[in-house]
């Protein structure tokens, strides 16, 4: 078991930060990473985001690189 | 989960959509997408994207036209010439990357109308958005939102596409859009 994933919260951006960050980095460079449902995503998502659902994010974490900083909300 | 799995940086965004002001994307993953083959080499790529501007720029002429508010018509007229830039900028990418060289006009002929601009037609942008045509905050809404859809899109085109030329094509018609929105942010500030 890889215990780091109790111990190292992911740092917060509140919503001007969030935005700042995405502006100031091309898209490429960063994944926004959107984990609600798929019926949620459709409703209204950050422009760019990739959706994995939460329940399905352990079993699909190769579809994104961890080398880009991942914005994830 | 993800920073105990060797991801570098990841950050939380507090408050989620919910906090998010700024314009969203709607649809699900794949709309839109069936525009671009994912085996697409990048003048096709090119071609599609111009077809969109081009879409969109007629979009906004025509509802310009329909407009009965001066205030209006001058914001159609200039949403439109910006659609101008963005095509001349996918133009001058096509002729970089093009053995032929052709023509503007050439290349105009090369292009089909498929779809606005983000994927969706003119008829689904009224219908979801229903602006007050006459109100240029809710004509500006409605351009940034398209332009949030588009960005969305060419963004999900990007994560598909195979090709690393197409891709880089596509990753600079999305940053232009980017740019594209922020700028529409400022003028609708400035109202």
């Amino acid at each position: 078991m890889k215990w780091t994933q109790f111990f190292t919260p992911a740092q917060s951006l509140n919503y001007n930060e969030a935005e700042s960050y995405i502006s100031q980095h091309p898209g490429e460079e960063i994944t926004i990473l959107d984990v609600r449902q798929p019926s949620e995503y459709q409703e209204s998502h950050i422009p760019g985001a990739t959706l994995i659902p939460l329940p399905e994010l352990s079993d699909r974490l190769t579809e994104i690189d961890p080398e880009k900083p991942t914005l994830v909300y | 989960m993800l920073t105990g799995n060797g991801f570098k940086k990841v950050f939380n965004v507090s408050g989620g959509i919910k906090a998010w002001h700024s314009k969203t994307a709607i649809g699900p993953q794949d709309l839109g997408i069936d525009l671009f083959n994912s085996n697409e080499e990048p003048l096709e790529v090119l071609k599609v994207a111009y077809s969109m501007e081009q879409g969109l720029r007629e979009f906004y002429l025509t509802l310009g036209k329909d407009s009965r508010n001066e205030k209006v018509k001058a914001l159609f007229s200039k949403l439109a010439d910006i659609e101008i830039k963005h095509q001349i900028s996918i133009y001058s990418s096509y002729t970089d990357l093009s053995p032929d060289k052709p023509s503007k006009d050439e290349f105009e002929k090369m292009v089909e109308a498929r779809a606005l601009e983000g994927g969706l037609s003119t008829k689904e942008y009224l219908d979801l958005f229903k602006p007050d045509l006459n109100s240029p905050t809710d004509v500006i809404s409605l351009a940034m939102s398209i332009e949030a859809q588009a960005l969305d899109l060419y963004q999900r085109v990007s994560t598909k596409i195979v090709n690393k030329e197409s891709k880089d094509v596509i990753n600079k018609i999305a940053n232009e859009e980017k740019v594209h929105l922020a700028s529409l942010g400022r003028l609708m500030d400035s109202l």
